[in-house]
């Protein structure tokens, strides 16, 4: 299908504005961490400071340690990543290849509980791991977060494993594999798109939690994770947006970093060529 | 390369009895077709000995060993799928490989395998593409491939043309009768479509609703219907269906009475094939007036009213009523009085209740 100019010109509009409307608390972002703080305020804005502040970042990684909370929050996201998908992926698989007694209920309930907002689930959690004498570990953010991550994880591979045929199991298991086998070797390769967009979906919801890590980490500063750390960064009296802003830059890269990884994989059409 | 003992096999799923007791006995390197309307059970079955689907009762022997428990891969079959059901994340090469690797065998004996049956197939320089840079004929030998090289004790197909276009599948129709010739393995090929069924098989299996109608080379099945189901599932168009009389030797049908013994008196059902009739030739001739006709080039379809006393409960394909298919010979027009003939030896007998040919 070939466009017409006018329709290439409204498309690119369209992309540009979009860009623009995304990118631009980034923008924004980058311009308060450059600025110097009596500039921050300054009317009308400046859309670019006179003279940019480059130094601050290495100012903010020394003294703060941004670091730390990086890694902090790195393990808490690998961890739910790692416990939600192990369990989202059986879950999901099974929900879409075993018809079983109210099967199709438990996906009822299990999107339901996406339903409710993650600050209900606060309190009833500080209580259990209270009890459990888990509070100031990093653990208590992997637990928490995959609760919230598997019903929805679990409902969107369910989805994914659907859309590929029963056949190549089937297949695979006449090959000589076992139905686990089948599932390793033929189903989850063909999935790798779900999976990824999963676990960046998982990703993502735990590096970006701070409720959690505030009820359950504030009193341990050695496991405060990045978005906990940079909060406590905002005086009582005075508040430095500039270092906040190039604190937050340092936490927005590794997601970055994991999209451009993720990303090849994100790419439909897996299943392409299977069929007819 | 074995037989296979199929016995008394049949599935339900919960309160749906989807296969009736069903018993085959089916030789070292026969080509055994099963086919029928759509729904009948073909894939069921099919499943239930490549042992993908655990059948609710009776017994399978693959080679005199019972595999009834077994686990699809320790049955020593390859399956081709409707669909082809190719691994899309692997190559040519690895999709016909996949099978030998997983009994772990080495790879230098893989690559010759892989090889030879690329080399059968016509599929060498395919072998490093992914599936979906392939058609669909060669996606179809890419299943195949993945079949043969596993050189298996059966091969169990359902349906592997169906995807293909109507040239294509007449083309790979004879090849993969070539292979069979070649290779000799046991086959059970699964179809709705009845010129495969009758070009390919050794015998066929005609079902319905879960149970077997017939079973039977294709000559047979065409000449000796064992039932009206049989009768007008084969041949194409299908066969008349008029109602007749017989008694003390002679039958009554279509308004005339010809020499016809039908074994006992009474209503019965008679068939006649509509390349049976001609024009104005046949000891038996009646006259009717054409509602259409059809011209193919090489032939024509006449089609006439048997008239309300003989008419049965006609299925979609005869609603425009009786078929003669005649050679081409002049202009036909509808409406204007033709006579038709046949031999009395050409029709076929049915009991006007059961069904079945007397
Ligand atoms: N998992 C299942 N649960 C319930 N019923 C089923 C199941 N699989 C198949 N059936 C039913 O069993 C019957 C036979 O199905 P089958 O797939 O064997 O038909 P088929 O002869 O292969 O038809 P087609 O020519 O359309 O492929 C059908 O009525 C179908 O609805
Ligand atoms: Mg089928």
């Amino acid at each position: 299908m070939t466009r017409t100019p006018l329709q290439s010109l409204i498309l690119y509009a369209v992309v540009i504005l979009t860009l623009g409307l995304i990118l631009f608390p980034v923008y924004w972002l980058l311009v308060t961490a450059l600025s110097t703080t009596d500039k921050l305020y300054a009317l009308p804005p400046k859309f670019w400071p006179v003279d940019p502040h480059w130094d601050i970042f290495a100012r903010v990684w020394e003294a703060k340690p941004i670091l730390q909370w990086l890694t902090n929050s790195l393990i808490a996201a690998v961890g739910s990543v790692a416990l939600s998908m192990l369990v989202s992926v059986s879950a999901g698989y099974a929900l879409s290849r075993y018809s079983m007694r109210g099967g199709a209920a438990m996906g009822m309930f299990v999107l339901t509980a996406k339903m409710l907002p993650a600050t209900l689930l606060v309190i009833p959690l500080f209580s259990i791991f209270a009890k459990a004498g888990m509070i100031g570990s990093l653990w208590t953010l992997v637990i928490a977060h995959s609760t919230l991550i598997i019903p929805f994880a679990t409902w969107m591979l369910k989805g994914y494993f659907d859309t590929i045929p029963k056949e190549l199991e089937q297949a695979a298991m006449v090959d000589g594999c076992s139905p686990l086998g089948a599932m390793v070797r033929v189903v989850l390769p063909i999935a790798t798109p779900g999976l990824a967009a999963t676990a960046l979906y998982a990703f993502v919801l735990s590096w970006a939690d701070y409720a959690y890590a505030r009820t359950f980490l504030v009193n341990a500063p050695d496991n405060w994770t990045a978005n906990l750390g940079i909060t406590t960064m905002q005086g009582e009296y005075v508040t430095y947006w500039n270092d906040i802003s190039a604190a937050a830059i340092f936490v927005a890269i590794p997601i970055i970093v994991i999209y451009l990884f993720l990303e090849r994989y994100l790419v439909g059409g897996l299943t392409a060529g299977a069929e007819k | 390369m074995a037989n296979i003992s199929i016995r008394n096999v049949e599935k339900s799923y919960g309160a749906l009895n989807v296969l009736k007791p069903f018993s085959l006995e089916i030789e070292d390197g026969e080509f055994v077709v099963l086919v029928g309307p759509s729904g009948c059970g073909k894939s069921t079955m099919l499943k239930i000995l490549a042992g993908l689907e655990p059948a609710s009762g009776g017994q399978i022997l693959i080679g005199g060993e019972d595999v009834t428990d077994l686990a699809p891969g320790d049955r020593d079959i390859a399956m081709v799928f409707q669909n082809y059901a190719l691994y899309p994340h692997l190559t040519v090469r690895q999709n016909v490989g996949f099978g030998l690797r997983m009994r772990g065998m080495d790879s230098a004996e893989i690559t010759r395998r892989v090889n030879d049956a690329a080399q059968v197939l016509e599929i060498g320089p395919y072998l490093d593409r992914r599936p979906k840079d392939l058609s669909g004929g060669q996606r179809q030998r890419v299943a195949l491939g993945r079949a043969i090289v596993r050189q298996p004790r059966a091969f169990l197909m359902d349906e592997p043309l169906s995807n293909l276009d109507a040239k294509l599948r007449v083309h790979m129709r004879a090849e993969i009768g070539a292979l069979h010739q070649r290779i000799g393995t046991t086959t059970v090929y699964v179809t709705h479509d009845q010129v495969e069924a009758m070009t390919m098989a050794d015998r066929v299996v005609i079902m319905r609703g879960g149970e077997i109608q017939q079973i039977a080379p294709p000559e047979e099945l065409f000449q000796r219907p064992a039932n009206l189901f049989v009768a007008g599932f084969i041949g194409s168009p299908g066969m008349n269906m008029v109602r007749g009389m017989a008694s003390g030797g002679r039958l009554s049908v279509l308004g005339h009475e010809v020499d016809r013994r039908a074994g006992r008196d009474g209503p019965v059902i008679v068939g006649l094939r509509p390349e049976h009739l001609r024009i104005g030739e046949g000891r038996a001739q009646f006259s009717v007036r054409p509602t259409l006709v059809e011209s193919l080039g090489s032939e024509k379809y006449v089609y006439f009213d048997a008239g309300a006393p003989y008419r049965t409960e006609s299925d979609s394909e005869r609603s425009k009523g009786l078929i003669a298919r005649v050679a081409h010979s002049g202009p036909i027009a509808a409406g204007s009085e033709l006579v038709l003939g046949y031999d009395p030896d050409d029709l076929h007998l049915f009991d006007a209740q059961t069904g079945l040919a007397l």
